[in-house]
């Protein structure tokens, strides 16, 4: 009896489709759609075939006209072809309809029940099939433009029309929407998600061409009109900025290429590819498009980290604007290394200097440097450009831990290890803790084993339900439990060992086995930031000892105030 | 001046400030009191046992993390604070003076124990943590034991190893007589929390002692024995300093706990027998 109520099947990527109400009609008009009806049936295998992706992938979403589909800053995942109608993409301009409501916070009493209705048992599940039924994300609600002829007329729109396709910068980034598109007509759309893209992408090299393509250009022009030294440029003088522009990737997808952290023996910048070299001439501006790189300068037989670059950031521009200032040829001051895979942008000096710099306000110029910081040696200077000490620099750099905005940074000087924080986790978690408070450390400062919640979120690549997900508004990094099957690949891609499998368990305690083969069914669970609770991380609120914080490492800024508290 | 104070020293001199001012407030209307003839006691008494309560409510915040009650740091600092608030009270409520009665004795000593065990935790939690990173890596409390068993298990093989390869019965002697029982359990421990090496200095010696009888092979052995010891006595202090840190909260707490039953009981009594006017 016992072993009944513990068995089920195993469950599967097919067991929750994008949109369980889609039809067989619907499906064949996809497939008849743009886009969908150039792909070669034959590339795709009898257990994962076209028509099986987009049933469980696609839907599709009928909107008014005025309607928001996407809005600039949100978090998603999916690409959009339209089928019918038309929509307008909207640079820079943020509609002001507010952002969708953050996860729903559980009622007061509701979250004081916790205290007695955890579960003794360790990762115990309610399996029931409405649980399992919870659809992948919930949809932001119905969103529009109060004034679209105001704002068509105010504002620099692009319209898109049947069979043109949109969202895969975010798609392909992992990051958020670049730009709002909004219904210009009453229209349909059809939705494919990230895990079907992935895979068509992976069948049809036309496809992956022309989505690649799309990528290209289009995240150019939103890199250039969210970079604030092109932002005083009138569209025809971007465009020609932008034909200028040369793309390139580095690096690998390993955050760590030699499988292990950098060692001084085998030279700390070992796998980290070199972009630009100091001492040579500056010929580009480099922006670095996505990613992360470090800045270095050359100390005897080494070299000193100064600081690191992410998406957004630029290289190179300070010599460019003394080039240009009439200071002859300006080498670079730094190199420049890929950590882990990077995108750049080359903007050619001659460019800058032809176009950009002549009109730029004076305020984004940068300041020389100061000659009394250059006049002093590399090893007598106590902290990075950063602001934080140089071997901290180096350790969260060499660890990676600049990926992090929700870095569990704990101040071993201060933590007495009451574990305060791992008692709080658990009492917000049905009793399991989400987190393990140890983890690589540098003096007094320790990166727990915690969700980091990362700028480049590898772990969502290869999810094949889409389980693992950002938050719509927040970008924070959630697993679906009732979708997750179990399978591991997040858990294996995180690069820092923060997602962990775990087998779960009836309400008696349990383990469910799957029905056919009697092995344990798995979940992967993570830090969720406490989504739903009241108050926030419930770990940082529970240490008495002002020891632990949740830290955006993109921002050096917050540590080191953090730092000097 | 101020802006280049951190924000934990100014915290604590606005902290300070805040019970200094309180307590001279406290003996100003002490002494108005003593000089108009009223009597206060019942005032600082009840005064007393309120804030004992509220201090006793930091430990329920600390278990029930799920509410959006401030955060825990915030509650400690009210809590120190609070606690050098209640012994000025107390000071002022018992005339700064030594119990004379039954009763009178079994409030002041937990009152005095709760005090001490409190001032004591408040300085381990603040020296404890830095010390202990300049001993080795910060282990996992639950996953010392389990350290402690492999470091264990690598010198017995070792011991074990170099009567095997050296043919010689030297160190499995040493190993045998001395290292064995050093390395089953934790040691040390008092010598740890007052800072003295001298234990390590001596059995480092006694390794060091026995390389003249022992080949080439059986030096690399004693060397690596060494660096276990090292790593063993790293974990002991590891072991002692956490310990320490989680046993004065058994002290502490539960005679809180039983000090707020007197107090509650030495109320009623008192107002029963409460003489004069009302």
């Amino acid at each position: 009896m016992s072993a009944e109520t513990t068995a089920i099947s195993r469950p599967r990527r097919w067991d929750n489709p994008f949109d369980p109400d889609l039809s067989t009609a619907d499906v064949e008009r996809i497939l008849a759609a743009p886009v969908f009806r150039d792909l070669d049936p034959n590339r795709f295998p009898p257990g994962q075939s076209l028509p099986d992706i987009v049933r469980n992938d696609a839907r599709i979403n009928r909107y008014q006209r005025g309607d928001i589909v996407v809005l600039e800053g949100d978090y998603g995942n999916s690409v959009f072809v339209i089928l019918s109608g038309k929509v307008n993409v909207l640079y820079g301009y943020l509609p002001e309809i507010g952002r969708p409501p953050r996860r729903a916070r559980r009622p007061f009493w509701n979250a004081l029940a916790q205290l007695w209705r955890n579960s003794r048992e360790i990762e115990t599940r309610t399996l029931s099939p409405s649980a399992r039924a919870v659809h992948m994300r919930a949809n932001r609600g119905r969103a529009y433009l109060p004034d679209i002829e105001r704002v068509i007329a105010e504002h620099s729109v692009t319209p898109l029309e049947h069979g043109d396709m949109f969202g895969e910068i975010s798609a392909l980034s992992r990051g958020p929407r670049t730009a709002t598109v909004f219904a210009d007509t009453d229209c349909e759309l059809i939705e494919l998600r990230w895990q079907g893209l992935r895979d068509l992408r992976a069948r049809d090299p036309d496809l992956r061409e022309r989505v690649d393509h799309l990528h290209r250009t289009r995240s150019l022009l939103a890199h250039l009109s969210e970079s604030p030294l092109f932002a005083h440029l009138d569209e025809a003088t971007i465009a020609l900025v932008a034909q200028e522009i040369r793309f390139e990737n580095h690096g690998t997808q390993e955050l760590f290429p030699t499988g292990e952290l950098p060692t001084e023996s085998g030279g700390s910048l070992a796998g980290e590819p070199l972009i630009a070299e100091e001492g040579s001439l500056t010929d580009d501006l480099i922006m670095i498009r996505a990613g992360f790189a470090r800045v270095t300068e050359h100390l005897d037989h080494g070299n000193r980290t100064v600081g690191y670059l992410k998406n957004n950031d630029v290289f190179g521009l300070e010599e460019i604007v003394r080039q240009w200032r009439g200071n002859g040829s300006v080498p670079l001051r730094n190199s420049l290394r890929a950590i882990g895979y990077l995108d750049i942008l080359r903007v050619p000096a001659v460019v800058m200097e032809r176009y950009v710099l002549p009109t730029m306000p004076e305020h984004l110029l940068p300041v020389a440097a100061d000659t009394d910081i250059r006049a002093t040696p590399v090893w007598k200077r106590d902290e990075s450009a950063t602001g934080i000490e140089q071997p901290l620099v180096d350790f969260l750099i060499d660890e990676r831990i600049i990926n992090g905005t929700q870095s569990m940074v704990i101040d071993l000087d201060r933590c007495t290890g009451c574990d305060d924080c791992v008692k709080a986790c658990a009492a917000t978690h049905d009793g399991n803790p989400r987190f393990v408070r140890q983890g690589p450390s540098h003096d007094d400062v320790m990166i727990a084993n915690a969700c980091m919640h990362c700028v480049d979120a590898v772990c969502l690549i290869g999810c094949p339900t889409g389980a693992i997900h950002r938050d719509l508004s927040s970008g924070d990094v959630h697993i679906n439990d009732d979708t997750c099957i179990g399978c591991g690949t997040c858990s294996r891609s995180c690069p820092y060992g923060n997602i962990v499998m775990v087998e779960i368990a009836d309400k008696a305690g349990t383990v469910i086995t799957d029905r056919e083969t009697g092995a344990a069914i798995r979940r992967a669970t993570k830090c969720d930031l406490c989504a739903g609770q009241l108050g926030g991380p419930a770990c940082q609120r529970a240490c008495p000892n002002d020891a632990l914080v949740r830290l955006d490492m993109s921002n050096p800024g917050e540590m080191v105030a953090w730092l000097h508290r | 001046m101020a802006a280049s104070l951190t924000r934990f020293t100014r915290r604590r001199a606005r902290n300070t400030a805040l019970v200094v001012g309180a307590t001279l407030l406290l003996v100003a209307i002490t002494h108005l009191a003593e000089t108009t003839l009223h009597d206060i006691r019942f005032v600082t008494g009840w005064t007393l046992f309120g804030l004992i309560v509220g201090l006793a409510l930091f430990d329920l915040r600390r278990r029930i993390p799920v509410l959006p009650l401030g955060s825990a740091s915030d509650w400690e600092q009210v809590h120190i604070y609070g606690g050098w608030c209640a012994v000025a009270v107390f000071l002022t409520h018992t005339g700064a003076g030594l119990p004379d009665g039954p009763l009178e004795i079994a409030l002041w000593i937990p009152f005095v124990a709760v005090t001490i065990s409190g001032t004591v935790g408040i300085w381990l939690s603040r020296v404890l943590p830095k010390r202990m990173r300049d001993h080795g890596a910060r282990e996992l409390y639950d996953r010392i034991a389990t350290r402690r068993a492999e470091i264990a298990a690598e010198a017995q093989a070792l011991a074990i190893s170099s009567a095997r390869d050296t043919g010689s019965v030297t160190i499995a002697d040493y190993y045998q007589k001395e290292l064995s029982a050093y390395f089953q359990r934790p040691r040390n421990a008092l010598a740890h929390l007052t800072g003295y090496q001298g234990h390590l200095r001596l059995q480092q010696q006694q390794i060091q002692s026995l390389h003249r009888y022992v080949d080439a092979r059986g030096h690399k052995i004693l060397n690596r024995l060494s660096e276990l010891v090292e790593i063993k006595d790293d974990l002991d202090y590891q072991f002692a300093a956490q310990s320490a840190l989680r046993l004065w909260l058994f002290v502490h707490v539960p005679l809180a706990y039983g000090l707020l039953i007197l107090i509650a009981v030495h109320a009623v009594l008192a107002h029963a027998f409460e003489v004069g006017p009302s």
